[in-house]
């Protein structure tokens, strides 16, 4: 009952996240599954004190696309026996990326300014963390954390209306 | 003060993303225990994060959310237990007998256990949705009080719009308080837009139209906060535009006016 009224509620907004991290239907779809097993097994350890229900649910489901992603992406490295095509690969295509597999995300992105939009890009959709895109990206630790922050808000203040 | 510095250290971000060591999660829920603002600063963050998530949502196919909702409960379904082999010497009968009796008390358990915590999972949610429930009436009871706050208080300048013969039928109000410079507008009756317009407010200042801001037909506020307005305007109009608003008002479109 309570998994019926999860997946009504949050499959689609989750699917979405999930689809965007791997880029692959039939992989996310695979994950969606997972993710909600993980739910079912986990949700006795969720703790309303450390957050809302949804971002549990998102940060499960993100961590185990992440995941897939990053093994899948260390094997085709492996192949090509060159990891540093990994990350350029990553730099040349995110941005276009937005655009192109856009729904509803570009609707709520186009606002944003293009350097806000990319760390949020990167740190939401591309799981990186904020020291990573610092590093990867030769940008100061500060400015990405202040970046982030910016996207995220103004991002708020676009979709209240 | 220590805990603006801490909201404005992007930590909390990393944290509703989940991207933090163990130590240091351990550390914001601390602060988050401590101060008030940062647990009201994570909220926003997770509702920012929940904003993205649902307006970037992507159509789960029918039978996939079928399945999703089956998965959960196929852990509860029981499972038949094969009957004891009578014809067994006495002493296997009896450790098979004691193995049984171990595995359906195992069985009877863990039946027990997974009741419990779908009991309990539906308790959290319950629980989850009552919360958010009540932070929404409150959010929208304390609106409503800082509504007739304004609606009531001297400081505001009452200025009633009626309609023009485009829509003889509309009125709304506007309160501008000279002083703060702020501008609220309540909408009464207004017709409802198609969706690529909106409605623009114009202060009518020095016989110079200035905007102040576009509202849509469809706001359910009891007041709108609009721009600012400085100087003291002879009147206030509201007129039809494309969505966003204009530079100069389309003046045929105009649908209220009222003087200060």
């Amino acid at each position: 009952m309570i998994m019926s009224y999860l997946v009504e509620n949050y499959s689609a907004a989750i699917y979405g996240v999930i689809f965007r991290i791997v880029n692959n239907e039939s992989v996310a779809q695979e994950l969606l599954q997972d993710s909600f097993m993980r739910f079912w097994e986990k949700i006795d350890q969720y703790d309303t004190k450390k957050g809302r229900l949804f971002t549990w649910m998102l940060n499960i489901a993100r961590n185990l696309s992440i995941d897939r992603l990053r093994s899948r992406e260390m094997k085709k490295g492996e192949k090509t026996d060159d990891l540093s095509n990994y990350v350029s690969d990553i730099e040349a295509t995110n941005i276009s990326q937005i655009n192109v597999d856009a729904i509803g995300i570009k609707e709520v992105l186009k606002n944003l300014r293009e350097e806000e939009r990319f760390v949020l890009d990167m740190a939401f959709f591309k799981g990186y963390t904020q020291s990573e895109i610092a590093e990867e990206f030769e940008i100061p630790l500060g400015t990405v954390k202040t970046r982030f922050r910016m996207a995220l808000k103004h991002m708020r203040s676009f979709l209240k209306e | 003060m220590k805990a603006e510095e801490y909201i404005s250290s992007g930590i909390l971000e990393a944290y509703v993303l989940d991207q933090l060591s163990n130590q240091e999660r351990v550390e914001v829920e601390q602060m988050m225990n401590e101060h008030s603002e940062i647990r009201k600063e994570v909220d926003v963050i997770e509702q920012s994060i929940e904003h993205l998530a649902v307006a970037t949502s992507k159509e789960v196919p029918v039978e996939l959310k079928e399945t999703l909702k089956r998965n959960s409960t196929s852990s509860e379904i029981s499972q038949a237990i094969e009957p004891v082999p009578i014809y067994l010497k006495y002493a296997v009968a009896a450790s098979v007998l004691i193995a049984i009796t171990a595995s359906i008390l195992a069985f009877d358990y863990w039946n027990k256990w997974q009741v419990t915590k779908s009991r309990l999972a539906e308790l959290v949610a319950r629980n989850y949705q009552y919360a958010e429930n009540l932070n929404q009436v409150n959010q929208e009871l304390l609106d409503a009080q800082n509504s007739v706050a304004i609606m009531s208080s001297s400081d505001f300048v009452h200025v009633p719009m009626n309609g023009t013969d485009n829509s003889p039928s509309s009125f709304a109000t506007v309160y501008w308080n000279e002083s703060s410079t702020k501008v609220y507008l309540s909408v009464q009756e207004m017709e409802d837009l198609s969706p690529d317009q909106q409605y623009q407010l114009w202060a009518i200042i020095d016989g110079k139209p200035v905007d102040a801001g576009v509202f849509d037909s469809t706001d359910p506020s009891l007041l709108i906060e609009m721009k600012n307005v400085s100087s003291k305007p002879a009147a206030f109009a509201v007129t039809i535009e494309p969505k966003g608003g204009s530079q100069n008002p389309t003046l045929e479109t105009m649908q209220v006016l009222g003087n200060v």
